[in-house]
This record gives C-alpha cells, structure tokens and sequence, in this order.
C-alpha cells in the first residue's frame, strides 16, 4: 500500500511534465486558429482558478468574479494606451489594482455572509462595469479600447502562446501552493465550519479577506492576459454574463478539485466553439448544459471522473478480496 | 407619468420576486424572464384573437396565467431539486433560464421588436389643467396599487394566506401540522410568475416586445428587493418608491451614472441592514 502511494507521489512530477511538454509543442501540432482557442482555454482557466480559490476553497460564492477580471483588463489596456510605460510593468499593475479593489470590495464583502455576500459582490461588479461603461472621456465607453501596442516578441499568436503559458503556468503554482499551505487549509476549515473555526482562535474575516484579494489578483492576471490576447478591451468583459461564463467554467469542471477549473475552461470554449459555428443559438444549448450540470453533475467533470475512478478501485479490491477468502 | 407607470409595473413584478424569495428562499434571476414571456405571449394572443376591441383585455388575462403555468412546470421540473442547495446552483439554474426562456423567445417570435396597441377605451388621453396624461398610463397607477392591496389582504387576511406565511415562517412546523408544503412552493411560485407575466402584459403597450427587455427590469426588480427586504411584500412598496426617488435624483445630478445609483443604494443597505428595511434579520 505505501509502495502505491510514493509511486503516485512521484509519478505526479511527471505527469505534470508531460502535460507541459505537451502543451509546449502544441503549436507545432494545431494552427492558428486552435492555437488561439487553446489560448482563450488557458487565460479562462487562470480566471476560474483564481475565483475558486475564493469559491472551491474559503465557499465563499461571488457573482461578479468579472468585476476584478475587468479591471485587470483595463488597467492593462489604460496604461499601455495613455502611457509610454513599458509592457511588463503593465502586466504586474493589472494584478496589483486588480488587487486593491478586491481589498476594498472585499472589505465590505466579508462583513456578509451567504445570499448577501453574493448579492454585494454582483453589486460592486455591476458598479465596475457601469463606471467603465459610462465614463467615455476616460475608457471610450462602449467603443472600448482596440489597437493596444504589445511588444514585438509577444506579438506573434504562437509566442503569444508561450507567454499565457509561461503565466498561466506560475499562476497555477502559486495557487496550487497557497491551497496546500497551512492558510489553504484554514480557508477549507471556513468553508467547512465558520463558527468552529472562529471558536480555536482563526479571525475568519482576515482570512476571507485575504481570500477575496488573493483571487481578484488572479482574476486580475487573466484579464490582462486577455487583454494582451486581443490587444483589444470591452466594457461587456465585466458584465454578469461574463461573470457567469466564470462560475459555470467552475462548476462544469468542479469545484472541489484543483484542476477542475482549468478542465471546465478547456471544455466550455471547446463547447462555445463548435456549438457556435452550428446554430447562432448558443445560450440556448448552455442554459440546457447548466441546468443539466446543477442537477445532475453536481461534482463537475472532475468530480465525476474521480468518482467514477474511486468506484471501479473499490470493486477491484472487493473482487480481490472474494478471491482471497473463497 | 409615464416615468410613474412604468415604475408601478416594475413595483409589481419586484412583489412576485419577493414573495417567491420568502417562501421558497429562491433567488429567482429568470423572474424578469418571465417577465419578457408575458410580454411575448400578450403580443402572440392579441395578434391571434385580432383586431377587435377586446383582444388586448383577453389576452391580459390569459398571458399572464399562460406563464404561471409555465413557472410552474419549471418548478416542479427543476426548482424543487435544489431548494436544499447552496446559493451558488440556484444562481447557475436560474441564470440559465433567462438563457433558455430568452432563446426560446427568439426562436418562436424572432429577433424583430413587436408592438401592442394601446387599448380601447384607455387609447385616448385625458386633458386636465392644459397637461395631456395617457389613459393607459393612469389605468396602471391606479391598477398596481389596488391588486398589491389585493395580494396583501390575500396573504395576511385569508386562510391560504396564512397556510403560506406558515410555510414561510417555518417550513418543517407547517409540514408537521399537515400542510403540504411542496404544493404551496408550486403555487406560490406560480403566483409570483402570474405577476411577472402580468407586469410583462401591461407593459406591452407601452414599450416595444424584444428580446432583452428583461435585463433593465431585472436589475430594478432585485434592487427594488434587496432596498426592500428580500421576501416582504411592503419592503417591495417601500423599496419602490427609494429606488424610484434615488434614480430620479441620480438622473438629475448625473444622468450618466444614474444605474449606478441605484447599485450604490443597495450597496449601501446590503452593508447596513442585509436584511433590507422591512424585511427581518434571519
């Protein structure tokens, strides 16, 4: 049984290897245009991450995860569009703004608990999006902002693919480690039992703070990736529908596994793509996929599968033991 | 005026979303869907009975309860199976109906906008003091208020009333004592679609019938709610008439930002009383 479980420890380096590689010479394999649908996949991943962080781990629901997506994109946008400043120092200024305004928002939203957590947090996102929408002089309004300089080396869709992977990568690590650590852990023991957690001395409030703004910096990360993606930024990036494509990306790939956004991203653009190409009545089909997904897949794919997979060992071992005591 | 009218209708539509959310502690995003349906369906039933005087007030009446019925299907089909869910499924099902009712939509009338004639005998206005007021328009001024005063003698004054504020007070209690409580979650929420529907009929008239039509109403309707008191039928009053007062004043100051008031008032009051000011702490 030991044998089992350091053989798993190890082989996991690998596999995440080999998914890397993978991934690595992808652009050898697919052309440009599923080159850039893998990566819309993994900028949308790096959101829902980021939101379930806040959501998989601490259970605390936001319905306006795009409020901080926006900014990112925005800040990204505003300060290559009106500044000469150079393009990394925008990539690091999306996260951190995207960061102080969870920290404000979050602030208030951490006093509220349950239906009225969610309903502030789609109200903040619902400011954003109005401020960003009404300031013209500023933002340009509806018309948003098109033609952002990216540097020459990024520019291509294929080193533009290393670069979101490049990101995407630390920002999956980053997360990864933050769930695993000792803070991880005490967001799970919230999201399991607030009041117990508040009885052996943990400030739940801090803590979900400190969730709220560690997931609207990587929010805030995917909506400059975006930004940069497109070269292009719209106000409609932090409307509710874009909030919603968020949450279900959660939900479709699981929200009780580490991975399991980044799949639900994977199949979601997969599922927006060909399905868009058949019928212009794509919400049609997603409201049929949502409905099926909260009723009957509650777990998500990754939740499924896992399920699926704990099934079939525990048959096999029932199966071994039969032969054993017969 | 017409300013008035229209926010009456929304009142009406912001009390179904209310009562739904006290009894069956269900944040219905798609109650401004059903909303849109009722417009489509008093469009589609005039458009059937024709060119005769009465057919906008036959189609009032049957619109509405043709999506009450229909609220009621998707209760029993859908809604029931996540009422012990967390907040996040009743969001993500909910959402999708607007998705689901919006294409429908599309698909059975199209994308064009469609337009209702104001009825007879309400199609000419009324002159007082040299001001012109629509008929139409003073017909729902008056209309609203009396069947809110209705639907609260309803709840707090009957029988069935007092079966569904039982419900609503304690659902297990009411059980216990013999009431069928998955039958009054299936009326109730028929009763809360019935208003939508109707809110969506007395709307056609004045506006056009299109697609997205519901997406205004439902982000008046929730603030409208919140301001209020999620499931207090008063709240929904009281609530009106502040979100009513705040955008007007946020129209004058800043037309611009003028949604935004209204998001800042429920801001404000999610964070100083989440309960809302009639509604009562959980």
């Amino acid at each position: 049984m030991e044998d089992k479980k350091s053989q798993a420890v190890k082989s996991k380096p690998i596999a995440i290897g080999m998914a890397f590689a993978l991934l690595a010479i992808l652009p050898q394999i697919l052309g440009p245009g599923d080159l850039s649908l893998v990566n819309e996949m993994l900028i949308l991943g790096v959101a829902a991450s980021g939101l379930n962080l806040m959501m998989g781990y601490a259970g605390m629901v936001s319905f306006g995860p795009a409020g901080l997506y926006v900014v990112g994109a925005y800040t990204m946008a505003l300060l290559l569009f009106y500044t000469e400043l150079p393009f990394g120092i925008a990539l690091v200024a999306a996260p951190v703004i995207a960061g102080i305004v969870s920290l404000v928002v979050g602030w208030f939203c951490v006093r509220l608990t349950h239906v009225y957590f969610s309903l502030l947090t789609l109200a903040f996102s619902q400011i954003i999006h109005t401020i960003i929408f009404e300031w013209y002089g500023f933002t340009k309004g509806d018309d948003g902002i098109v033609d952002i300089r990216v540097p020459g080396f990024i520019d291509s869709i294929t080193n533009y693919y290393y670069f979101t992977l490049i990101i995407a990568g630390i920002s999956l690590a980053l997360i990864w480690m933050i769930v695993k650590s000792p803070f991880g852990k005490t967001l799970q023991a919230i999201r399991e039992n607030p009041d117990r957690t508040e009885f052996i001395g943990i400030h739940v409030r801090s803590y979900q703070l400190a969730a709220f703004v560690l997931s609207g910096v990587f929010l805030g990360v995917a909506g400059a990736l975006y930004c940069g993606f497109s070269h292009s930024v719209f106000p409609d990036f932090g409307d509710i529908m874009k909030s919603t494509e968020i949450l279900v990306v959660c939900l479709l790939g699981g929200i009780y596994h580490f991975l399991g956004p980044m799949v639900g991203a994977v199949v979601y653009m997969f599922l927006d793509k060909t399905i868009s190409s058949y019928t212009e009545y794509w919400p049609l089909v997603l409201g049929v996929v949502i409905v099926l997904l909260v009723i009957f897949l509650r777990g998500g794919i990754v939740g499924f599968v896992t399920e699926k997979i704990a099934m079939a060992k525990q048959r096999k071992t029932a199966e071994a033991e039969d032969y054993v005591s017969s | 005026m017409s300013g008035l009218s229209v926010g009456m209708v929304i009142f009406l539509i912001a009390v179904g979303l209310s009562l739904i959310f006290g009894t069956l502690k269900v944040l219905n995003l798609a109650h401004a869907a059903f909303y849109m349906l009722g417009a489509y369906l008093c469009f589609w039933v005039s458009s059937l009975i024709g060119q005769s005087i009465g057919s906008f007030w036959v189609s009032l009446l049957i619109a509405p309860l043709l999506v009450a019925l229909f609220g009621g299907i998707v209760e029993m089909l859908l809604l029931r199976k996540i009422y012990d869910r967390e907040v996040l499924d009743q969001f993500l099902l909910t959402f999708a109906l607007i998705l689901i009712i919006g294409d429908l939509c599309k698909l059975a009338w199209g994308v064009d906008y469609h337009t209702v004639d104001t009825p007879w005998p309400l199609n000419a206005p009324v002159i007082f003091k040299g001001l012109i007021f629509p008929r139409y328009n003073l017909f729902i001024i008056l209309f609203a208020p009396l069947l809110w005063a209705g639907l609260w003698s309803l709840i707090h004054k009957t029988r069935l009333g007092s079966i569904i504020r039982a419900v609503t007070h304690n659902r297990e209690m009411a059980s216990a004592l013999g009431v069928n409580v998955s039958y009054v979650y299936t009326g109730v929420f028929m009763l809360g679609c019935w208003l939508a529907g109707l809110g969506g009929a007395l709307v056609a008239p004045m506006s056009a019938v299109m697609p997205g039509m519901d997406a205004v109403v439902l982000i008046d309707c929730f603030i409208i709610v919140v301001v209020g008191g999620l499931g207090s039928l008063s709240g929904a009053f009281l609530g009106s008439v502040i979100f009513g007062l705040v955008t007007a004043f946020g129209i004058l100051i800043a037309p611009r930002l003028a949604i935004a008031f209204g998001f800042i008032l429920m801001i404000v009051v999610l964070i100083i009383r989440p309960w809302g000011l009639m509604g009562k702490p959980e």
